[in-house]
Order: structure tokens, then sequence, then C-alpha cells
């Protein structure tokens, strides 16, 4: 356990080799990364075996990066069941992934005889980025301290930034990639403020020290308050969160296995990671605990309504990713750490294969992605079909697939450790989740062939591959809540300090939360047929409702306008200002005033050399007599 | 001590000048030996600088390397050379860049051996002012770095026709070296007062500083004299509302030029208001800490909302300095040994970064004509290697973790909220819009399709690879591994701040 | 003989030179009042030497060292004049303005 720093290490190597060498590697190295993320994947087990044998911690093991003045700042690690989970997701969909994408990103490249399918011409950096991802993804959940918590932070930030802007040559991913970065950037304005201003008071970044810190009540509650916030404004820029979502539909523009890997089951759950990691932090500020609950809520009730007003396949994935990590937050809110975490683990695996299948229609129908040319996908691509119906199940909750058991903790949670008023806001959101994947599913999947679909075809085995064993593991992985040998997942994910929590079946809630997601699978199944007259009535009698929804809650123009009204016009009148005043008036100004008395003084000066001559003699003669009269 | 440890640090002072006499004996038509013997002594420098930096024992601290010529015992003037940890670092800044700068000066075809000369003796400057521990010397080298800044920008610079004004060279280098002269003569100001009011009849600034701690520089007459110092050594460091010249000195200088102007003689600016300011004038640095901190953060953001307006490459770049100085501003301005520990880096950082920046800039301005932002676009289709370093340099800037310039930075951030929480988050705030206008900038001129015209563009050179290769190996090892560039300053920082109060 | 004649004598030669420098116009003649000022002064320091008790000889040194120095600046002078001359194509002072604000 004391080795699992070793992990990100071998997707780093792949990087820097790849980085520097790809040109000289076959395939541009890409067997390479997939090798040593197959290798962290394998590492990561022994980690998981030493804490079954040995107890879950967690288990701390410091060591110093730099120091500077009284600060030291290390790359320790710190390992308890959450990171071990959040191990184990990562490298087994990085991996999963990186075999996909070897299929995936084999399409038409236009040559000098033609065009033909082969590698993208900058395979090697994709694979490298990915590395990259995987890596930095390992270091942020295995960091002890917050500063090398925010470096990861930041470098799976970079890695989208990077991914989502891979076909550079195209505007719109250019664009989305820019937004991306900006706008969780502004998130990470707070959490860098937020972890600047904790260190100011506790002295040190580390993360256990902190937690012991602020549960010995050491900081005040106000302090607490303030930095709860900040940080959580970085993990809801991350996790695309209200009001800073508006960058994650944009991110579809980049290959689909990236928004697979990093926009549903990675990098977007560092945000929960985040809150997860530092609950004492929460529960010792009610704001901060019910401003969680809050925006978790609102953005899963906003999340799932875009995603029912959608139309484009990846599009509605993405919302229904931000309304999935709403719940979460909101579980985490309610003091439901266990039900947040097995819930980012359930949706991780769900949310993946959804989005392979995705890709995998992509790939079939040359990279269409509007659900409304799509249909009767189910009979073509049998297994990507499958895939697809059954994450959609899944993730409206279900049983006994993955998404329901966490669905279930998490409505216990809320039903516990919250305002009613939450309980009845997830309640409808459980509707409206059911809603739109049987929507999706329906139009795309079912009906008659419209368009394009006709042709569609299944692709090679290194795409079928990761999608089946994918599926696998959505109808498997939530089994793991009941006790098999280890009190079930409750047991397993809690750390010392929480109590066990085993997983319970709970005789209200679990009824009801089957009832509303087959009552909102009806009810998509029936609202969704081939006619869509239904639809359109409801659409043409709440057309004000369904337009904010298809806009997106109007935040894209609101912040673009901020943007390009406000920063931007601030910038060209700072640099107006600049021009006119700081520089021409302030800084010219005197010279000019120099040159404009030198121009007045030098009439004076006549050029005849006798005047000058006089006036040496007169002066001369001056300061004799003075001399003669003072002595 | 062995032999090159006595004598590394006025090797480095001398060896530029002697660069220049030799280049001058040099017939000026042997166009590829005065290039070659400019780069060799680029390359020495970088070496014999490298050493130097290697040489100086972090453990015992205090200025080392130390030798003393004596000069004129009279006035207690002598030659005397010593670096602390922050000179130290400065030196090995000096050396990167100036190998860098060395190498890129080949690329210009006007009178090498003049240009070759003039940029040498700029160097020696700096050399001097960094290993100078005689205030007369430090003064002196100062000086000596800013002439040549003048002759170089007027003869071999650029003058540039915007939409609503413009900039001709000889404005640029007039305002530049009037600027800095103005300042400077507030700084000679100070530094006499200090010679007489000490009464220590010495130049040594060792000597000095231990004046000032027995108090015999009183209060009142440091609160008088610091703000001249601070003021005539920000104005060099790009102080705002001083910090003009800079930009538009970018602007119409040569690559190497604004290599060294933005990545060494900025430097300098703040690196006087250290050994001048703090440690001859602990008091006065006590009292005027929190202005120059507020100034520092305004610098950080007024230069990072104006670089947003920008459409000229090197503009965007000169504006981006005066907000990264206003890290190194507002570092100092903390008085605390965590953020004058990320100041004193961030002056290493930004000169390698920044050295970086003009470099690419400079290589696409010579293939393309322009560097207008709006004009350009789609060149990483193109020149590969240059766009990725720029983007690198780029991702530097914004503070990515990884790279030199988050390290520095994440310091000065933490010292600014040991002291003022407000200020600190206004710069990380600042940090945000560095993102903005990089990206921006990024994604217009590096990504898209690009048009037909560029074309012909090809990437790097082999010259401008090593170049640039110098520069980004500095940015990616301190970003990764900077604990002994920190530990190296750790006593500098300490004994700086012993004096002021604690 | 005393100091006196001595001094009345050598302000007579330097009002002479004066009145040269500042009244003439031909380069050269303003160039022999610069030659009559600097011997008053050397007349002043002989005498003043002679008849002063001053130690060793100074008054007498400076006058030669002056001598010295009044051969060069002639020298000078009178190629600065040759070129003027050249150029201008006259000694005369008045005709060269350069100076004239």
């Amino acid at each position: 356990m004391q080795n699992a720093w070793l992990i990100p290490l071998f997707p780093t190597v792949a990087f820097v080799v790849l980085a520097l060498f790809r040109r000289f590697l076959p395939g541009q190295g890409k067997w390479l990364a997939i090798a040593a993320v197959m290798a962290a994947f394998i590492a990561a087990w022994p980690v998981l075996f030493d804490m079954l044998g040995l107890g879950v911690g967690p288990y701390h093991f410091p060591r110093e990066w730099f120091s500077a003045g009284p600060l030291s700042i290390g790359w320790g690690t710190l390992v308890d069941p959450l990171t071990v989970a959040m191990l184990l997701l990562v490298t087994f969909v990085s991996v999963l992934v990186q075999v996909y994408s070897l299929g995936y990103m084999r399409h038409e490249v236009k040559g000098r005889r033609g065009s033909h399918v082969a590698d993208d011409p900058r395979i090697g950096w994709y694979y490298a980025a990915h590395s990259l991802f995987t890596a930095s993804m390992l270091t942020l959940v295995l960091a002890d301290n917050l500063l090398l918590l925010y470096v990861a932070w930041e470098l799976v930030g970079l890695c989208s930034y990077l991914l989502i802007g891979f076909w550079y040559e195209r505007p719109a991913a250019v664009g989305a990639a820019k937004k991306a970065f900006i706008t969780t950037r502004v998130g990470d304005v707070g959490l860098l403020i937020g972890i600047a201003l904790l260190v100011a008071h506790t002295g040190t970044f580390d993360i256990s020290a902190n937690l012991e810190m602020v549960e010995h009540g050491e900081l005040s509650s106000g302090i607490t308050t303030l930095v709860a916030l900040l940080l959580f404004a970085g993990a809801v820029g991350k996790s695309a969160q209200f009001p800073l979502f508006v960058w994650l539909p944009d991110a579809m523009e980049g290959p689909t296995p990236v928004s697979a890997l990093i926009h549903a089951a990675t990098m977007v759950t560092a945000g929960v990671f985040l809150v997860a990691r530092l609950l004492p932090l929460y529960e010792a500020s009610e704001a901060a605990r019910y401003t969680v609950a809050s925006v978790g809520l609102v953005s899963g009730l906003m999340g799932a309504t875009m995603a029912l007003a959608a139309t484009d396949l990846k599009r509605i994935l993405a919302f229904s990713t931000m309304s999935h990590l709403g719940f979460m937050f909101l579980a985490l809110g309610a003091g439901g750490y266990t039900a947040a975490t097995f819930h980012l683990l359930t949706h991780g695996v769900s949310k993946a294969m959804l989005f392979l299948a995705a890709g995998s229609v992509m790939h079939a129908l040359h990279d269409e992605t509007d659900i409304r040319r799509m249909g009767g996908l189910a009979r073509r691509m049998p297994i990507t079909g499958t895939a697809f119906v059954l994450g959609a199940l899944a993730l409206s909750g279900v049983p006994p697939l993955a998404a329901f058991w966490s669905k279930d903790e998490i409505l216990v949670a809320v039903a516990s450790g919250l305002n009613p008023l939450f309980l009845v806001g997830f309640l409808l959101a459980i509707v409206l989740s059911a809603l739109y994947m049987a929507r999706a599913m329906r139009i795309a999947f079912f009906g008659e062939h419209r368009a394009d679909a006709a042709h569609a075809h299944e692709s090679g085995w290194t795409m079928k591959g990761p999608l089946a064993l994918l599926t696998v593991c959505t109808v498997l992985v939530g089994l793991v809540a009941l006790p098999l040998g280890f009190d079930g997942i409750g047991s397993f994910l809690f750390e010392a300090g929480h109590g066990p929590h085993a997983f319970k079946a709970d005789a209200v809630w679990m009824p009801v939360g089957i009832a509303l997601a087959l009552a909102g699978l009806g009810l998509g199944w029936w609202l969704y047929d081939r006619a869509l007259e239904r639809v359109d009535a409801l659409r043409t009698r709440f057309g004000a409702l369904a337009r904010t929804f298809e806009r997106r809650y109007y935040l894209d123009p609101l912040y673009q306008w901020v943007v390009d009204r406000v920063v931007l016009a601030a910038g060209r009148l700072i640099a107006v200002f600049d021009r006119r005043w700081v520089n021409d008036v302030g800084m010219d100004g005197p010279g000019v005033a120099t040159l404009a008395v030198g121009t007045r003084l030098r009439m004076h000066v006549s050029g005849f050399f006798a005047d000058y001559g006089l006036a040496v003699a007169a002066g001369a003669i001056a300061l004799a007599l003075l001399l003669w009269l003072g002595a | 001590m062995g032999y090159f440890e006595r004598h590394v640090l006025e090797s480095l002072v001398y060896l530029p000048m002697l660069t220049a006499l030799v280049l001058l004996a040099l017939p000026a038509k042997g166009r590829s030996l005065i290039r070659g013997v400019g780069i060799a002594s680029g390359a020495l420098a970088l070496g014999g600088s490298l050493y130097a930096f290697v040489a100086y024992d972090q453990g015992a601290g205090g200025f080392q390397l130390v030798r003393v010529y004596p000069w004129m015992a009279g006035l207690g003037i002598d030659f005397r050379l010593g670096v602390d940890g922050i000179g130290a670092l400065m030196v090995l800044l000096t050396g990167v860049v100036t190998f860098a700068a060395s190498i890129v000066a080949a690329n210009r075809d006007e009178d090498p051996k003049a240009y070759y000369v003039l940029l040498n003796l700029l160097v020696a400057g700096v050399y001097g002012t960094f290993v100078s521990t005689d205030l007369f010397f430090f003064f002196f080298f100062y000086e000596l770095a800013i002439v040549p800044m003048y002759l170089l920008i007027a003869m071999w610079g650029s003058s540039s026709v915007f939409p609503s004004f413009s900039r001709t060279k000889e404005y640029a280098a007039l305002k530049l070296v009037l600027m800095i002269v103005a300042a400077s003569v507030l700084v000679w100001i100070g530094i006499i007062a200090i010679y007489v009011r000490s009464e220590a009849g010495t130049f040594d600034i060792a000597a000095l500083s231990q004046a000032a701690q027995d108090g015999r520089l009183d209060a009142g007459f440091q609160r008088w004299v610091f703000p001249l110092v601070m003021v005539g050594f920000g104005l060099l460091a790009g102080m705002w509302p001083f910090h003009t010249w800079s930009p538009d000195g970018h602007v119409s200088a040569p690559t190497s030029v604004s290599m060294l102007h933005a990545g060494v003689l900025m430097k300098l600016g703040a690196f006087g208001i250290i050994r001048v300011g703090m440690q001859l004038l602990p008091q006065g640095m006590d009292d005027w800490s929190l202005v120059l901190f507020i100034i520092g953060t305004i610098n950080v953001v007024y230069g990072a909302v104006s670089a947003l307006a920008q459409t000229d490459l090197k503009y965007v770049i000169g504006y981006s300095s005066v907000s990264h100085m206003g890290y190194v501003l507002m570092g100092l301005g903390t008085l605390d040994s965590v953020g004058v520990t990320g100041a004193s880096l961030q002056m290493f950082s930004h000169g390698v970064m920044t050295a970086l920046f003009f470099t690419l800039v400079g290589a696409i301005y010579e293939r393309s004509h322009t560097r207008d932002s709006l004009v350009l676009n789609g060149l990483a289709s193109r020149m590969g290697w240059a766009s990725g370093l720029f983007i690198l340099a780029g991702l530097a800037s914004l503070g990515l973790p990884g790279l030199s310039g988050f390290v520095a930075e994440v310091l000065v951030f933490v010292g600014a909220f040991r002291t003022e929480p407000v200020l600190g988050a206004i710069g990380i705030a600042g940090a945000a819009i560095t993102a903005v206008y990089i990206l921006r900038l990024v994604g217009r001129v590096f990504f898209g399709t690009p048009d037909k015209q560029w074309d012909h563009l090809h990437d790097l050179n082999l010259r401008e690879g090593i170049a640039a290769a110098s520069l980004v190996i500095p940015v990616v090892v301190v970003g990764i591994f900077p604990a002994p560039f920190l530990d190296v300053l750790r006593p500098g920082v300490a004994a700086v701040l012993a004096g002021i109060g604690g | 003989m005393t100091l006196l004649h001595f001094q009345l004598l050598a302000a007579a030669l330097f009002s002479l030179g004066l009145y040269g420098v500042l009244a003439r116009r031909n380069a050269v003649l303003v160039l022999m009042g610069v030659e009559l000022m600097l011997n008053a002064v050397n007349v002043n320091l002989v005498a003043f030497a002679a008849y002063r008790d001053i130690p060793i000889a100074t008054g007498q040194v400076i006058a030669i060292f002056i001598i010295t120095l009044a051969a060069a600046e002639v020298g000078l002078a009178l190629a600065v004049v040759l070129r003027l001359f050249r150029s201008h194509g006259s000694a005369d002072v008045d005709a060269i303005r350069g100076m004239r604000g």
C-alpha cells in the first residue's frame, strides 16, 4: 500500500515517452500507452487486497516535495477506501476507453491516393494526453495534501482542454476547449483562494491534519464556512454544476471516448471526490452543507430538464451526467457519504458505457449525433443497443442494475438528513431522469429507421469488447452493495469515525424509488412514440418552458454577455486609458512640457560668438566686484 | 576555495566585456565568426552561471564566492563580489537567458558585430549588478546595463503602425532610457543618502546593512528614503503606473533584446528593491510594504486586463510581463518568508518563461512578418514545435501546475493570505484573467485551419530549437523539482527578512 | 618698479585682449585676443611670484604651464579656423551661428 504512489507513475512514463518520442514508436506509441494504463490497473489491485486484509485505514504516507519558509509541501499519499475505489474506477475505465479508442480513432484519412481508413494522424498525441490524464487523475485521488490535489486538479483540466480541442482544426472544438478551461478556472479561483485561506489559518496543506483541526474546532465557524464554500466553488466548476455547467455540453465536441472517460466517469467526479474527501469541513458548517445540497438538487433538476429538451445524443448524456453529479452533491449535503461515493462508482461505470455506446453509434453513422435522425438502431446494432438500453435502465434506477442500489441509498440519505423540500425535489428528479432516458432510448434505438440508420453496423472487437465488458459491470457492480463477505459497500467505503453503515433495504423508500423509476420510463415510452404527437402538443402548450430548457436556462448568452460586454470591454477601456492617459499624459507629459519650456528659452540664444563672450566677461566682472565689495 | 570558485563571479562580469573587445577586433565581414564568438560567449556564461549556482552552499548561507578588490579606499569604494541565495538564482537566470539570447541574436543580418558588442555590454552590466556587493558598483553596473538598450532598440528595432496609433523604435528607445535614467536618479539620491547618513564610510552592502541593524539609519530617514528607492527600482520592474516603457520597448526591440529586457533587465529592478530597499532600509520597507503590496496587486490585475485587449503578440506578452512582475512586487510586499520566496522564484520563472515567449514570437515574426493575432491562424499545423512550445509557455504563464509559474505564484498567494487575504484573492483572480487572454490568443493564432498565406511557414530551425530548449528545460524543471531552487533561496530570504522586524 | 606697475600692465593687456575677443569678427584676430588675455595672466603670475614671498616658484611654474597650453590651444584653434574657412568660405565669427536657438 505504501507503494501506491507507483500507480500514477506508469502512465506518467508513458506520457513522457509519447510526448517526446512518439514519432519513432510503432503506432505512434499507442500500445505503450495501453500497456502502461493496464499496468496501473493491475497495480491498483494489491492496494485493495491490502486494505481488505489490514482494515480500512486511512493510511497516510507523507513525503516531502519542497518547502518554503515554514511551509512544507509533500507528494505523499493518503489511502482510504474512497481512494481505492477511485483508483480502480479510474484505471478500469481508462483501460477500456483506451482500447476502445483503438477502433474509434481509426477513420477515413485523406491521403495522396484517395482516402482510406487509418489511425488519426495525431494518434500518438491522443494517447499521450490520455496517459497524462490518467496519471493526473490517479494523483488527484492519492494526494495527501491540498496543493498536490490542486496540481492534479489543474492537470486533469489541462488534459480535458487538450482532448476536447484534439481536432483543433474545428473552430467549434477549439471554442469548446477554451470554454471548458476558462469556466472551470473560474471555479478554481475559488478553490485556490479557499486552499490559501485554509493554509493561512492552519499552516499546513496536509488534508488529514486540516480535517483534524476542523473537527477539533480550531477554526472559527466563519472561516470554516468561507473555506468550505470557496472549495466548493472549485467542485462546482469541475463537476459542471449550476451555475458553471455551461462548458460540459460544449465539451462533447471532443472525441467520444474522451467524453466517456473524462466528462462522465472520472474528471467531472473530481468535485464530488473533493467534497467527499473534505466532508468533515462541510459537516462542521450547516450553511456549507445546505449550499452543497441545494446546488446539487438544482443541478440535478436542471440537468434532467435540459436532457429532456436536447436532441444531440452526446449532449443528452452530458446533461444526464450533470444531473447525476447533482444527486451526488445532494447526497453529500445530506451527509450520505456512502451513498454519494457509491453512486459515483455506479454512475461512472454506467455512464462510461452509455458514452461508448453513443460513440459506437456515431462511428456507424458517420458522426451523426442527432437522435431525430436515428431510430431502430437496436436491430442493426444488437450489442450497442443492449448496452444502451441496460445503461438507460440502470441510470433510471431499475433493479438490480448498478445505479439502482446507489440511488436508493441517496434517497434514504436525503429523507433522513435534509429538509423534506429536498426530498420532493429529488423524487421529481428521479422521474425526470427515467423520462429522458426512455426518450433517448425510444427515439434512437427503437421505431423505424430514419435517414442513414439503415446502413448502421457494429464496429470491430476493440470497440465491442470494452462495451460488452462495461455492460456486464453495469449489471453486476451494484451487487457489491449486498453483504458478500464484507458487510456491503457501506462498511468498505466508510472511513473510521463515520461508523459502519452497511447497505440496508428501506421498506418505504425502495418501493417508492422503483415505482417512480418505472413510472418515468413508462411515461417516456408512451410520450415519445413514433409520431411524437403527444410531445408536440405538450411543447406548444408549454412553449416558454421548453425554450428555457433548450436554451439551457439562458446562461450561455448571459456569460457571453459578461465576457464580451464587461470583461473585454474593461480590457479595451484599460488599454486605451493606459495609452492615452498613463502613457501619453503621465509619462510623455513631463517630456513634452520640458520640450515646450526649452523651445521658449532658446529664443534668447543668438548664436553670435561675441554675445557669449560678453556674457562670460560680464559674469566674471560681476563676480570680481562681488568679491571685492564683500571683502 | 578552488581557483574557479575564487574567480567565477568576476569572470562572469569580465567575460562579456572581453567578448565585446574581441568582437571589436574582428573584421565586420566575418559574420559567422562573429556569431560563433557571440554564441560561445553565451555558452561560457551559462556554464559559469551554472557553476556559481551549484557552488553556492545553501547550508552555510550568507554571501559566498566573495572577492574584494580595493579600488578607492578613501571613499570606501571597493570592487566587492559575492552572491547570496537570491543572487545565485539570478545569476543562473542571467546565464540561461543570455545563452538563449546570444543564439537568437545570430538570426539578425544587419551588422552582427556591433549588435553582439552592445549585447555583451548589456550582459556585463546585468551580471555586475547581480554579483556586486558594493553599492557603488551595484549602481555602476545597473547603469551600464541600461545604456546599450537605447542603441539596440533605436538601431535594430522595428517601428509599428497600429490602427489607432503608431510606435517608432526611436520613440520607444528614448522613452525607455529616459524613464529608467530618471528613476535611477532617485536611486542614486537614495544610495548617497544612505552612504552619508550611515556614517559607515563605506559602500559595502554588508557593512551598511549592519549599520541599519544597529539603528544608525533612523526610522524617519528610512521613511523618506525608501519611496525613492522603491519607485526608482520599481520602475525597472514595471511597477504601475510607471510601466509604459516596458510594453512599448518590447514591441520595438529586436527579439534577443526583448528576451534580455523582460528576462533579466526587469529583474534588476526587483533585485534592487531587495538589496537596497529591504536590506539597507528595513524600517522603511516595513512602513511601505503595504503600499508595495497594493501596487503589486494593481500590477497583476491591470496588466492582465490590459493584455486582454491587445492584438499584437508582443503587446500581449509585454502586458503579461507587467502582470507577472506584479506577483514579484506582491510577494515582496508580504514581508512573509513564503511570499518573498515566491517572489524570488517568480523572478526566475518569469524570466525564462518570457524569454521563451519572445523567442517563439520572434521566430513567428521572422517567417510571417506579422505579429497580429487577428491575421495569424492555424499555425499549429504549420509550425508544430513552435506552437507546442508557445502553448507550454502560455500554460506556465497562466500558472499551470507542473510548470515553473505555478510554484512561484502559489507561494506568493499563500504568503499574501498570511498577511492580506483580500489582496491575495484579487491576485488569484488576476491569474484567472491570464487564462482568458492566453487561451484566446492560443485559440486564434495556433488552432483552426491555416490560411493559404501561411503555407510557406516552416518550423523552428536548429538554432531556435536549441534556444527554446534551453529555456523550456528550466520552466519544466522548476515546475516539477522546485526544491533545489527553493533551498538556495531559503538562506537569502531568511537573511533579508531577518532585518525586518524579526 | 613696483608690483602695481606690473598689475597695470596686465590689466591693460587683458582689457585689450578682451576687446579683441568681443569686438573682432575675424577668427584669427579673436584668437590673438585670447593670447593677449593669457599673457596678461602670465604677467600677473610672474609678478606676484617675484614680489611676494611664495615658495618654490609656483607662479613661474604655472606661467610655463600656461605658455605650453597656449601653444597647444593655438595649434588646435588655428586648425579649427582653417576648417571653418574651408567649409564656410570665411573666417567671420558672426557668420557662423550654428548655436543659435
